[in-house]
């Protein structure tokens, strides 16, 4: 039996007068007790198919046209009464981000009793016991303790099991999950996804998987929908989907994630971007036409419509037999560091950090501790670690916005632990940053001319001519037209941005470049996009570099060897191949368990909770 | 600070406030021209005239006279002088010392910072009306004092809100990445902090010009402010106090004319936060 069958859907938004196809020919069937996995980059309209379900589109958006079955009913034409006693009791939600998911004025326990008695659970005491008993499901210890607490008392993981813990409160028969782990760390997220996954085969509940990442759906779903630009591309049974992609766009997106296993290989990167809504009317042909790497002088002609390819896999594509030959481009060849002395040199480094927790008292908190390695000329070296483990503490360090507590930091035989004037200056010309986050990074009020070349500012050197051609130069150098130089930072997309972060940090020439997380939140092809500038700009500039990363297929991709943080301590430390093929340490383990393997049909075993216990444990016996 | 331009002229609130303010401004500037008579001659025949408007009103006089004589309107005119004065040194000497040291505070934090702040708390658990009477028995009378007066006690409004603002603002990335690529601390307050701040600055100014001319009056109305031979709408209401049951009328036009420089300085201000406010604007976008 079908628990959700779209057909023919379609939503529309008023855009500036106009009205603009969001979502177009949605078909699909998900059937009882299975898991479909909508993919797709940001602006693949795959939230919108979860806010259509809830019936919350943004204010001017409406569907406009086809049906949603859900158990018989049609969700688009029911009354608002019927929809209201469905959504929270027989269609259960999992929000993206756990912490705004919950009321922070409310404990856990009120804001559980509260939907228990929305769905008419008995006695107060019975919604308490039956309270411990789902927060006990989701593998939550101390449940009666955790009832008193408030959410911003619990992180962020614990938050989306309490979360889960609700949405299968009132066994629901279909949940959707938008992008449940994106805002939580690695280790947590497979935790996370086993757990919904656990839940939905003990109550047998049909579940949409909102994901950006192939991999972890092709692991999970039963079956995919790829989504381009508000239309599917590609539809079938999960594993099918993974191992015999027939759309370009999934066999793009595969290529441009980094593998965990096997050989390195180049990482295929998508040029431009998805177009935008306003422009989805101005493309005749195929949506995917102006960026396919296989298109023909057909595909501009008219629009493809879904083929079958093999056994219930269609794909809209007329070429599908041509999607096999994309293949991921040749690793980039980067050469290997240069031996001798050391570019960086860093020795016991500690942080203690001192906070304030009364009038007269204070406590202390060592955010880094002991943290020691060395880095070369034309190298690449990863940090990995959950937040909280110290890795940007370090990155903040080097770049001397952090004064180190204790341990010295000898930059190209210069020791600039002691922060002095000229101590900074060196450090200045050395090590330059590239911050995580684009959009607090670069002054909202500056043109990008003005912040690639503020390093000439602050030594008052040249014209305003002089200094848009210097960031005309740079600009064409991270891959930017010229005329960006002109333009604000608000009027350029997330990789531009970074790209103009990027750039920024490249004008003094620095021979070490310090990158925190600089392409989480990014798409995958934008990704792909900046990693291959990375290995780019390494062989033209021959730099080093220290990438802080929760993502171990980007450190596995770019870097030479990598550190393993874990809170404040480096546990183990190696060539990236060496590290990644057998781990010495439990937390290692416990971190590369947590990656999806690349091979869906392998058996995925993140063993986190005796991971991490036996990390801990492995900690304490060593202090 | 030009893509700013167009939103913040569209807003009625910002339209209104700077009429009224442009106003009282060209009436200060212009007070002998315009002023029909001399505020400060006395016509002791025709004294507590009532407006033209109401039966036994003088055309000579629109708006009457007072107890001595003297002509209403043209005393209301040359009064804007004293409080528009007032209202664009006070503030401006206010905002000068308190964000000033807003932005060490903000910028630096830590010990200085928690210096700034005490001080700023001790400052503000003085009643501000009995610390600026006491200022002016201390100083003596004279505009130059009524200024000062009001610096010295309105500048924490101004450090307290402008820190934490700068507080959030210094957080940001940019502003660590300027001090990477080797920005001066003063450089870096004057490019990457000041411009983002200065919405919020300019929204507290206007606010503080309103709040002068209530200072004033207060002051001028206990006979703390300027001699006697210049007209304060503050003095002229304490004048005909004596006086309402004869002549209420005199009694409401200082009134009247201290409530809408006020109204104007308020809707300037509140237009302003609401249109340069890039939290409020967002907000409204959604």
């Amino acid at each position: 039996m079908d628990m959700l069958i779209a057909k023919d859907l379609a939503v529309s938004a008023a855009l500036g007068g106009r009205t603009v196809p969001v979502i177009q020919e949605l078909n699909f069937s998900l059937p009882q007790g299975k898991i479909l996995g909508l993919v797709g980059e940001s602006g693949a309209g795959k939230s919108m198919i979860g806010r259509t379900i809830a019936q919350l589109l943004p204010s001017g958006f409406s569907v406009s046209g086809g049906e949603l079955m859900f158990d018989g009913q049609d969700l688009v034409r029911m009354p608002v009464e019927t929809r209201r006693e469905l959504l929270g009791r027989d269609i259960a939600f999992v929000p993206q981000e756990p912490l705004s998911g919950l009321n922070p004025v409310l404990t856990i326990g009120q804001q559980i009793d509260e939907h228990l008695a929305r769905l008419n659970v008995g006695s107060r005491r019975e919604r308490r016991e039956r309270a411990l008993a789902m927060l006990n499901a989701v593998h939550l210890p101390h449940g009666a303790e955790l009832l008193g607490k408030y959410p911003h008392q619990l992180s962020g993981g614990m938050c989306q099991r309490v979360l889960i813990a609700m949405a299968f409160a009132s066994k629901p028969k279909l949940l959707v999950a938008d992008e449940p782990t994106t805002a939580l760390d690695v280790t947590i997220q497979a935790r996370i996804v086993q757990l919904i996954a656990e839940m939905q085969q003990n109550e047998g509940t049909s579940v949409i998987f909102i994901t950006h990442d192939l991999r972890l759906a092709a692991q999970i779903c039963d079956q995919i929908m790829v989504l381009y630009a508000g239309r599917p591309v590609e539809y079938g049974p999960a594993r099918d989907i993974f191992a015999r992609p027939s759309h370009p766009y999934t066999r793009c997106l595969q290529l441009a994630n980094p593998s965990m296993s096997g050989a390195r290989r180049g990482l295929y990167a998508l040029p431009e971007r998805m177009p935008g809504l306003s422009a989805l009317s101005g493309i005749n042909g195929c949506l995917f036409a102006p960026r396919c790497p296989n298109v023909a002088e057909a595909c501009t002609q008219r629009k493809p419509s879904l083929v079958e390819t093999s056994a219930d896999h269609v794909a809209a594509c007329i070429r599908t037999e041509t999607t096999a030959q994309i293949a991921a481009p040749a690793l980039a060849e980067v050469g290997a560091p240069d031996a001798g002395t050391p570019l960086l040199k860093v020795e016991g480094l500690t942080k203690t950090f001192r906070s304030d927790t009364g009038f007269f008292r204070h406590s202390l908190f060592t955010a880094v501790q002991g943290v020691s390695f060395t880095l070369h000329q034309n190298e690449f070296i990863g940090i990995v670690g959950e937040s909280g483990s110290g890795k940007s503490t370090v990155a903040r360090m080097l770049c001397g916005l952090e004064r180190p507590s204790t341990g010295s930091l000898v930059i190209d035989g210069v020791d600039v632990t002691d922060g002095s004037k000229a101590a900074q200056a060196h450090q200045r010309a050395h090590v330059q940053m590239v911050f995580q986050d684009p959009q607090s990074a670069l002054n909202p009020r500056r043109k990008v001319a003005s912040i690639v070349t503020q390093a000439m500012e602050a030594v008052g050197e040249g014209t305003w001519a002089e200094r848009v051609a210097r960031a005309e130069t740079l600009l064409s150098e991270i891959g930017l037209p010229p005329d960006a130089a002109t333009r604000f930072p608000t009027q350029l997309s997330g990789g531009q941005k970074q790209r103009v972060n990027i750039a920024r940090a490249l004008c003094v020439a620095p021979n070490i470049l310090v990158a925190d997380e600089i392409v989480s939140g990014l798409d995958v092809s934008v990704q792909a996009q900046l990693l291959n500038l990375l290995l780019r700009l390494r062989r033209e500039r021959h730099f080093s570099m220290l990438l802080i990363s929760h993502d171990l297929s980007v450190v596995r991709y770019l870097c030479d060897r990598v550190l393993v943080m874990y809170r404040g301590e480096v546990v183990e430390s190696g060539p990236t191949a060496e590290v990644f093929a057998a781990p010495q340490h439990p937390y290692t383990r416990t971190l590369l368990a947590a990656v999806p393997p690349d091979d869906p049909s392998a058996v995925w075993t993140p063993q986190p909770t005796e991971g991490e216990k036996a990390a801990r444990t492995a900690m304490e016996a060593n202090a | 600070m030009m893509q700013f331009l167009p939103p913040w002229m569209r807003s009625g609130r910002v339209i209104t406030g700077l009429v009224i303010v442009a106003i009282i401004a060209i009436c200060a500037l212009f007070a002998p021209q315009i002023a029909p008579q001399d505020p400060n001659e006395q016509d002791l025949v025709a004294t507590l005239l009532p407006p033209v408007w109401v039966s036994g009103g003088d055309a000579a006089h629109i708006l009457g006279t007072d107890s001595l004589g003297r002509d209403i309107l043209s005393r209301l005119i040359y009064g804007a002088r004293v409080a528009m004065l007032v209202a664009f040194f006070a503030s401006l000497g206010a905002m000068l010392l308190g964000s000033v040291l807003a932005y060490i505070a903000g910028y630096f934090g830590g010990r200085i910072d928690s210096i700034i702040s005490r001080a700023v708390d001790v400052w503000m658990s003085f009643p501000p009306v009995v610390l600026s009477l006491i200022l002016m028995v201390g100083l003596g009378v004279g505009l130059r004092n009524v200024i000062l007066a009001i610096i010295v006690v309105d500048w924490t409004r101004f450090c307290r809100v402008l820190r934490s603002e700068v507080m959030v603002v210094a957080r940001r990335d940019y502003v660590a990445a300027a001090r990477l690529v080797g920005f001066s601390h003063w450089r870096t307050i004057t490019r990457e902090i000041v411009p983002a701040t200065l919405p919020l600055l300019i929204t507290l100014v206007s606010l503080e010009m309103g709040i002068a001319v209530i200072v004033e009056a207060i002051l001028s109305f206990v006979g703390m402010s300027v001699s006697a031979q210049t007209p304060a709408w503050g003095q002229m209401i304490a004048d005909t106090r004596q006086f309402i049951y004869d002549n209420p009328w005199n009694l409401l036009f200082p009134i009247l004319a201290v409530f809408f420089a006020v109204f104007g300085f308020n809707m300037l201000g509140d237009g302003l936060r609401r249109t340069l406010d890039v939290r409020v604007t967002a907000t409204q976008r959604v």
